[in-house]
């Protein structure tokens, strides 16, 4: 029976086209906005590390002004300043733990045609690489001793391998950067993960960096700083070197922790460092240690915006508009059908045969209305793209999911917008539907 | 085969009640042909409509083949009405949408016959009424009394026992009523039994049983037991 339901569903939507398709409009309109919503926020709050963002926390000490909180809602700054950064990499109290800042720096390519370019740049330490998995075309990452004897040494990504060796196994060979010459220890291939949770500081959403090299390399002033720098008071010494000293927070550190007891081991070395470092006139505010894992760092840092949320939320209720008009629209097409329901009672159709019918119709409206709905979506998303341009690169392209996601909810809306008009018009009495015939 | 004893039918709006039938009693035997008729509004279509099991009754006893039809479920009444009956309406109702073959299908479909069994009565049946050859062709395609034809090969093709006539030839024209009147009778005389409800006092009187209804009752049972070939 399925199959002739289904040829009398497409019997009916090309007979009754014009109504079928003011329906079918409705709820493509109705998919197409709110999956162009849903799809921005669901990759804005997908977990851009599922296999282990349990493991991973970053680490938020409350550094800040006795005087005045960093947040209104007491969350501690969320970056490190260089002192307690430095301070907890030597502590080495984690399976694995980086330091890291944003930094940039300008390649000096060879070859008398070769012009300089700039790159963003990641300023970390050795267990970056193992700790956020990066895949490694080439080589690897550097080890601690490599942190610590300050060698210069890179890891680039595969574009700026292409552009500066023509794509070739670069490792060993060096690399200008800023004057100084850096030899390249790995190739990444591509790795982009959204949000770009290891450092939110400077937007959730941008590129993952071109080049990779020691922490060290900062303090050595080998490569530029960059990123976000926030501080309570005037650093006390002179220069860089007393911008190190000083309490502004501008570092991110991460660590691994594999289980419960490692966190709670690691928490209380946290708390006991705070209570050290009170000792010397520091961190005058409560204790506010925090150690978050991945998604309640994201959580916690809001990188799903309450404006965006607010759309999505706009956006299902312009579905639930739509699917109310699709209801109208079923009603009016179920009272014209009303002679050949009562028709098909008469001849042996129950009201179950009959409601299987009419959802399979209904759904079939939804099918329509879902891939119409995906066009809509694909459009609005390409309008996102456009109008934001790289900040939410990566965010504006539909996945399997969300395309599966979109028929879903195109046929589960169309059978709920089905569901009255079909069981009203099948618990019609047959007699009174013949009449009217 | 069908019983029906003290049957009341009553349509309630906010203020009035209206009785359409009053404890009607009627009894039709295995391979009747009982002619209804009466004036408008006299309860004929509702009889008929709670004989079809279209309708539900208010009060009194209806039995159809020794089934009691008030205890059944929807399914049970579907069934019945699937199996058991067969329906002709003034207005022919065909479904527009669906060519031929496809209305005299939809019967079958709902019996649950395979594909090759359903062709089978679907071309017989056709063939029956003189229209197999035009089994693609839509509804409109056809004269009034060609779509009463379809909906009499429709009415057959599951085979029932009971043929129930709502004015089967209310709109038609003399020739054509005359024409579908015959095809009724050779139905009756291989066995199914036939109701049928008309204005028309020559039909009704070439039926081997009338009966008159007035205001919701039987007002005259088995008036003619004529020989219908003779009246015809």
């Amino acid at each position: 029976m399925f199959f002739y339901y289904l040829r009398l569903a497409r019997i009916s939507i090309v007979k009754h086209w014009g109504l079928s398709l003011l329906m079918i409009v409705a709820i493509g309109l109705g998919i197409g906005a709110s999956m162009t919503t849903v799809t921005v926020n669901y990759l804005m709050s997908a977990n851009p590390i599922p296999h282990k963002s349990s493991q991973l926390y970053n680490v938020q000490l409350d550094s800040w002004d006795i005087n005045e909180p960093y947040n209104d809602d007491g969350t501690p700054p969320e970056q490190l300043t260089y002192r307690d950064g430095t301070n907890l990499l030597n502590a080495n109290k984690a399976f694995r733990h980086s330091l890291q800042a944003q930094a940039n720096g300008v390649i000096e390519p060879e070859g008398k045609d070769s012009l300089p370019f700039m790159v963003s740049a990641r300023a970390n330490t050795a267990d970056f690489f193992t700790m956020f998995d990066l895949p490694f075309i080439y080589g690897g990452g550097w080890d601690s001793a490599a942190d610590l004897n300050k060698q210069q040494v890179v890891v680039i990504n595969s574009e700026t391998n292409q552009r500066v060796f023509g794509g070739e196994n670069s490792v060993g060979r060096d690399l200008k950067i800023n004057g100084n010459y850096f030899k390249v220890v790995g190739v990444i291939d591509y790795w982009d993960p959204k949000p770009r949770f290891y450092d939110i500081s400077t937007g959730a959403f941008n590129d993952a960096e071109e080049i990779f090299v020691p922490f060290a390399m900062i303090a050595e002033e080998k490569i530029g700083r960059s990123g976000n720098t926030n501080c309570w008071k005037t650093p006390e010494g002179e220069g860089f070197e007393g911008f190190l000293n000083s309490e502004c927070v501008w570092l991110q550190f991460w660590v691994e922790l594999p289980n419960q007891q490692d966190k709670e081991d690691y928490l209380s070395f946290l708390n006991a460092y705070v209570e050290e470092q009170k000792a010397f006139g520091r961190f005058e505010r409560p204790l506010n240690n925090k150690l978050l894992n991945v998604m309640q760092w994201l959580e916690q840092q809001q990188v799903v915006e309450d404006d965006a949320i607010m759309m999505m939320a706009m956006s299902l209720m312009f579905l639930i508009v739509c699917l109310l008009n699709t209801v109208g629209l079923l009603l009016a097409k179920s009272l014209g059908k009303a002679p050949e329901i009562g028709l098909r009672q008469a001849l042996g159709a129950s009201r179950r045969t009959l409601f299987a019918q009419y959802i399979i119709e209904s759904a079939c409206i939804g099918i329509a209305g879902g891939i119409l709905g995906l066009c809509f979506a694909w459009l609005g998303l390409q309008g996102i793209g456009a109008l934001y341009g790289d900040m939410l690169k990566g965010l504006t392209s539909l996945d399997t999911n969300m395309v599966a996601s979109a028929i879903a909810l195109a046929i589960v809306s169309s059978i709920l917008a089905g569901l009255y008009p079909t069981w009203r018009a099948c618990n019609v009495q047959p007699s009174q539907q013949l009449k009217s015939q | 085969m069908l019983t029906m004893k003290n049957v009341s039918k009553v349509f309630k709006t906010d203020n009035i009640q209206t009785h359409a039938l009053r404890d009607f009693s009627l009894t039709v035997n295995e391979g009747d042909f009982v002619s209804v008729t009466g004036p408008s509004g006299s309860g004929k279509t509702t009889f008929l409509n709670i004989a079809g099991l279209l309708e539900t009754f208010s009060s009194g006893d209806f039995l159809l083949d020794d089934i009691s039809i008030q205890q059944l479920n929807d399914r049970q009444r579907s069934k019945i009405r699937n199996e058991k009956i067969g329906f002709i309406f003034q207005s022919f109702n065909l479904i527009p949408d669906l060519n031929l073959f496809d209305n005299v299908d939809v019967p079958l479909r709902y019996r649950g016959f395979n594909a090759k069994e359903r062709k089978q009565r679907i071309e017989h049946n056709l063939d029956m009424v003189g229209l197999a050859s035009r089994m693609k062709h839509l509804p409109s395609q056809l004269s009034g009394g060609q779509q009463q034809r379809v909906a009499i090969a429709r009415a057959l093709a599951t085979d029932p026992r009971f043929l129930l006539a709502d004015e089967p030839t209310g709109n038609l024209d003399t020739q054509m009523a005359q024409s579908v009147m015959s095809l009724l009778e050779d139905i009756n005389k291989q066995g199914t039994t036939i109701v049928m409800v008309t204005h028309d006092n020559d039909l009704a009187n070439r039926a081997s049983r009338k009966i008159q209804i007035k205001d919701g009752r039987v007002s005259e049972l088995d008036v003619v037991v004529a020989n219908s070939q003779a009246i015809a």
